[in-house]
């Protein structure tokens, strides 16, 4: 296990990519405390930010307020990484595998063009979890997303694969130029969710303002939904898919695209 | 030497089976009843891959509890050739007799075999382009839209090498004991995981040899050293002791030997019953199947 | 003074091929070698120093005749395609050098340091819009160590089509002398005469000898002589540059021959000919006829060139030829980004992919390689991909092995499909270039195209802009990819590999004569027109940090 206690906040957003359990795994106490890090354009060295205690592991410990340290678990593939406070912009953008634990918020492109692992946040999130960065054609391609607070802007926007979930409420434009994929509302959303979805699927637990061009299909619980459901029960998020609870009511979009994704609004029975 | 189990003498001698390949699977449904059907539909004639293609059968029931999505369930194994008739016939009999029956999902049993035949990948033409993909924890399900509702079948299915033609033969007195032990017996081996017994009931009145001696172009007929009407006719070396009256077969396919050596053992003491002269086994002198099942080493 | 000894030079315009000299630099200008004595030190030269460059081949700095690095079309790209800067190198700020992206439309820092990191000194910036002029000069005076000149986009301007197509071809004369030193540039620059302005229409002017939307009588082949005309009266160093109308398009051989036609008399420059190249009548039968363009440019000795090859690989179209990227994009299906420049020209924006499956970027591929083995002089035809548009600018290493690799190239030929293989001729093409020529194309030969008298040499006054390569190539197996050394006026800015920065370079302007009088025909015109305030319009000279006026000859016999 390596523990990185932050002993100091950087004075502006610090990129430190190399905290990654794929850089650290078999590296020196020493080397570890001389990883680069960028504070603005100027390279510093890890130990000026954190006391490093251990060596050799991909299991990466991060103690303090990182709410301004970006890129951590940055393209990681292996081993985990928890966080005991927050977590800075970018966290698990680009991974592949592995898992990310972070016990207080993250901020906003969390698991941005992720291709697999698994990342927890707590607490909120920010906005464009899992998406696509300004001019990429594709967003997540794989993965696993759980956030147990709220979350901000385009959510999954141009994912194409995995699943999102989040507990608390979500911004507008969740789903935005979706291709695949699942994302899970537990507390609904503010406007324009599945804004020029192409495919995937978007589940709301709530009741959803949603836009004229998503048009009514059917009121049932599909098939596939049991299987999602029975593996976020695994991960401790509950997705609700008894027909003695309720059902969904299925919407076809976004018509505009035309999209063949669908949204499916939670109705509980007698409701 | 003779060995005895129950009063009933186990002959010296061994089953001979062949090489297979077999998938699993999965077949839920909104009740145990419709499960089941739809279990019984798929492994309808299916009872020798000589005549019917494939070898297929119930291995058991499974809870809700068991199951991908929490409800009721029964787990098929299909036994084929090889692996590209294995493929084909998955997806006939998924396509015609799960796909149709209500309430149906299908889900693959063998997750961890690398080997894998395209199921669902093929079955989600039938959408008609309104079908949809998901994927979940690495694997991809296909959702086709039907008049119920939606389909919901895995793309990919796992194959694995596998055993067909474990068997055991019940020489009795009559036919009603040797029913009576047959029946026994297949009730003890529906027990185990891992095996099937493909013919109806899970017992073969006619065991049959390769070719036949008197027509050509024949790829079976009876065994007449085990039938107790042709004792006694000029040139046939019976194998029936004088006082056999009706011989019942048992063919077991496994997903592996020890499956079948375990169906084997158990069946094997299940069927030594009243009335129950010998128990034998059906081989080809060891020259065409590769595993051989000796019934004595089930003894020990 | 720094002397460079034991280099096997190769200075072409001084009949120097392969000979092992001493090149001796004193006060940023070549000096004669047999001059022992030490000239009063520079501010900041180096104190005598020799570079040893035995075993080294001794080039005069590369120029770069047309390429697209700075100004408002540059940057429109670089902003359409963020994913691009994402993946590409990163130049990490350092004591010596500012911080920057490469890729295919590398930010104006990392632009210098990837030029001069190859050995090229000088950069010609192929297309200026008059109305954005300021902003090229902001990029270019970002862009570090090299000299640098720029060419004003004219055919699609509508005062001087306008006066034109009314025959005032003595007026249109004032008032593109007027523009070229209101926006403080070298040459002028003509692209699909005609078409850009019908495009703001949503048309095109595809037929050299027909009238186009919104002109009754005026033709693009007009608009061409008319050009020519006045840049030669104008005496401006370089001569028209010209982007042929129909670029692209299967069956442009036509065009670009009569084009040849209409510019018979004249001096001109034709762009990135292997776009203009092409036979068939569509895409299922596009061919190469780069055999006929270079036929009929062997007979036109008044006319220059340059390649435009393409390479296989990412690009970012950029052009002012706005109806042929709509079509581009058309056919892509991906990004498309389209400017309006009022009054004066447009430009398109496609991100584009070359290929080696794809039939036509086969053909394309293949027929820059064609024009350069088949227009028999050297001093005619000039490396160039069209930056970013066939090729980024920091693969001409890889067209040096091309041309020089006869085996290697031919290997090349037969990896393409079978198919592109029959409706090209590359395969059968054996002529191999000496590194003589290379250095023709690459340098001595564009920089007596572009005027530039003390470019593209390394005889006794010309600027001390120099590259030493190793003789046999790098592990990545290209020639030119790493020079040793390259000297920039005389200051070392290349070494063992590493950029080390350097001064600012030199922007080349020429002050073509004109009547004052005629201001007072724009103003009212412009007034009228532009959204924006005549005072504003032209560059003030203080805008640009180190311009080096260029001296036009003088009216005479």
């Amino acid at each position: 296990m390596i523990t990185l206690t932050l002993k100091e906040q950087p004075s502006v957003p610090l990129e430190a990519e190399v905290l990654s359990p794929d850089v650290t795994a078999e590296l020196s106490n020493a080397a570890i405390r001389a990883l680069p890090v960028y504070l603005g354009k100027r390279q510093r060295r890890v130990e000026d930010f954190f006391d490093v205690d251990g060596a050799s592991s991909d299991q990466i410990t991060i103690k303090g307020d990182a709410s301004r340290v970006k890129w951590i678990g940055r393209a990681m593939t292996r081993g985990q990484i928890t966080v005991t406070g927050n977590a800075g912009m970018h966290l698990g953008a680009y991974m592949s595998g592995g898992a990310i634990d972070v016990s207080g918020n993250g901020s906003d492109w969390v698991g941005a063009e992720m291709s697999g692992g698994l990342i927890r946040i707590g607490g909120n999130a920010g906005g464009q979890i899992g998406a696509a960065y300004r001019g990429s054609n594709t967003g997540m391609r794989d993965g696993t997303i759980l956030v147990g607070g709220g979350a901000g802007l385009e959510v999954g926007m141009r994912m194409k694969r995995g699943i999102i979930a989040v507990r608390g409420p979500v911004r507008d434009f969740a789903g935005l130029q979706m291709r695949g994929g699942t994302i899970v509302l537990g507390s609904g959303a503010e406007l324009r969710t599945g804004a020029w979805m192409m495919r995937g699927t978007i589940i709301s637990l709530r009741h959803l303002p949603l836009m004229p061009t998503f048009l009514y299909s059917a009121t049932y619980v599909p098939g596939f939904l049991r299987i999602c459901s029975a593996y976020l029960d695994r991960l401790g998020f509950t997705l609700p898919c008894d027909e003695q609870e309720g059902a969904y009511r299925r919407y076809t979009g976004d018509t505009s695209v035309p999209g063949k994704g669908e949204i499916l609004i939670w109705v509980p029975r007698g409701a | 030497m003779g060995r005895e189990l129950h009063g009933v003498e186990i002959v010296d001698t061994f089953a001979e089976a062949f090489d297979m390949r077999a998938s699993r699977v999965i077949i839920t449904a909104a009740s145990e009843g419709w499960a089941r059907t739809a279990a019984v539909s798929m492994t309808g004639f299916a009872t020798s891959v000589i005549g019917c293609k494939v070898e297929a059968g119930i291995e058991a029931m499974l809870p809700a509890s068991d199951t991908p999505d929490g409800r009721p369930g029964a787990s098929v194994l299909v036994f084929a050739f090889n692996a590209e008739g294995l493929s084909t016939r998955l997806v006939e009999r998924v396509g015609q007799t799960v796909l149709t029956c209500p309430t149906t999902a299908c889900f693959d049993g063998l997750p961890d075999a690398p080997e894998r035949a395209t199921v669902g990948g093929v079955l989600r033409h039938f959408g008609d382009k309104f079908q949809a993909s998901k994927v979940v924890d690495g694997r991809r399900y296909w959702r086709v839209p039907v008049m119920e509702g939606e389909f919901l079948v895995q793309e990919t299915f796992g194959t694995q090498s596998a055993i067909g033609g474990g068997n055991l033969l019940i020489l009795a007195k009559d036919q009603a004991a040797a029913l009576a032990a047959a029946e026994a017996s297949v009730d003890a081996m529906r027990q185990v995981r891992g095996v099937i017994l493909p013919f109806p009931g899970g017992i073969v009145r006619a065991g049959s040899k390769v070719g036949a001696k008197r027509y050509k172009n024949m790829t079976a007929s009876t065994n007449e050293a085990y039938c107790p009407t042709v004792r006694g006719r000029l040139g046939v070396a019976s194998e029936l002791p004088e006082t056999v009256n009706s011989v019942l077969e048992i063919v077991i396919d496994g997903v592996d030997r020890q499956a079948i050596e375990d169906a084997m053992r158990v069946g094997l003491d299940a069927a030594c019953g009243p009335g129950v002269v010998q128990i034998s086994a059906g081989n080809y002198g060891g020259k065409l199947g590769k595993h051989l099942f000796k019934l004595h080493d089930l003894l020990n | 003074m720094l002397r460079i000894t034991g280099g096997k030079v190769y200075d072409p315009a001084n009949n120097v091929n392969g000979v092992i000299k001493d090149i001796c630099i004193d006060g940023g200008r070549i000096v004669a070698a047999a001059d022992e004595s030490l000239g009063a030190e520079a501010p900041r030269a180096k104190a005598a120093r020799a570079i040893d460059a035995s075993g080294m081949l001794v080039f005069p700095g590369g120029v770069d005749v047309h390429t697209h690095v700075a100004g408002g079309a540059l940057n429109f790209a670089r902003g359409l395609v963020p994913e691009n800067q994402r993946a590409a190198r990163k130049f990490l700020h350092s004591k010596d050098r500012r911080a920057g992206l490469g890729g295919m439309t590398p930010t104006t820092f990392a632009t210098g340091y990837l030029y001069a990191g190859m050995g090229w000194t000088t950069v010609n910036e192929a297309a200026v819009p008059v109305l954005t002029a300021k902003h090229t000069h902001e990029e270019l005076h970002d862009t570090p160590i090299v000299d640098k000149s720029a060419l004003l986009l004219m055919a699609n301007n509508e005062m001087v089509l306008d006066l034109l197509e009314a025959g005032e071809g003595e007026r249109a004369r004032h008032v593109v002398a007027w523009l070229i030193w209101a926006a403080k540039v070298y040459g002028v620059k003509a692209v699909n005469p005609g078409g850009v302005a019908a495009w703001k229409w949503g048309k095109n002017a595809s037929a050299l000898h027909e009238t186009f939307e919104g002109y009754t009588s005026l033709t693009p082949a007009k608009i061409i002589a008319g050009l020519a005309q006045i840049v030669d009266e104008l005496r401006l160093p370089h001569p028209l540059h010209l982007h042929c109308n129909n670029l692209g398009v299967p069956g442009n051989v036509a065009t670009t021959v009569e084009t040849m036609k209409v510019l018979e008399g004249r001096r001109a420059h034709l762009a990135h000919l292997q776009f203009h190249a092409y036979g068939g009548d569509g895409w299922s039968n596009m061919h190469s006829e780069a055999a006929a363009v270079a036929e009929a440019f062997n007979r036109h000795t008044n006319l220059t060139c340059d390649a435009g090859a393409v390479l296989f690989g990412d690009a970012v179209t950029i052009t002012a030829d706005g109806p042929w990227q709509h079509l581009l994009y058309q056919l892509t299906g991906r990004k498309w980004g389209n400017l309006d420049v009022e009054n004066e020209t447009g430009c398109g924006i496609v991100p584009y992919v070359y290929k080696d499956r794809s039939l036509v970027n086969a053909v394309q591929w293949a027929v820059g390689l064609e024009l350069m083995l088949l227009i028999t002089d050297p001093w005619r035809v000039f490396l160039t991909t069209d930056h970013p548009n066939g090729g980024c600018f920091w693969r001409y290493p890889e067209i040096v092995q091309l041309l020089m690799d006869v085996e290697f190239r031919k290997e090349q030929v037969r990896r393409l499909p079978e198919a592109a293989q029959k409706r090209i001729v590359l395969g059968d093409l054996d002529r191999k270039y000496s590194l003589s020529e290379i250095a023709i194309i690459t340098s001595a030969g564009p920089a007596r195209a572009l005027g530039m008298a003390n470019k593209g040499h390394l005889g006794v006054g010309a600027d001390a802009d120099v590259a030493i390569y190793p003789e046999h190539p790098d592990e990545d197996g290209f020639l030119f990819s790493y020079p040793r050394y390259v000297l920039k006026g005389g200051e070392i800015v290349v070494e063992e590999g590493d950029v080390i920065g350097g001064s600012e370079g030199r922007e080349f302007i020429v002050r073509p004569e004109y009547d004052a009088a005629i201001e007072a025909y724009i103003r009212p015109l412009f007034q009228q027109a532009y959204t924006i305030s005549f005072d504003n319009y032209p560059v003030a000279l203080e805008r640009l940090r180190h311009p080096e006026q260029v001296n036009l000859p003088t009216k005479s016999a």
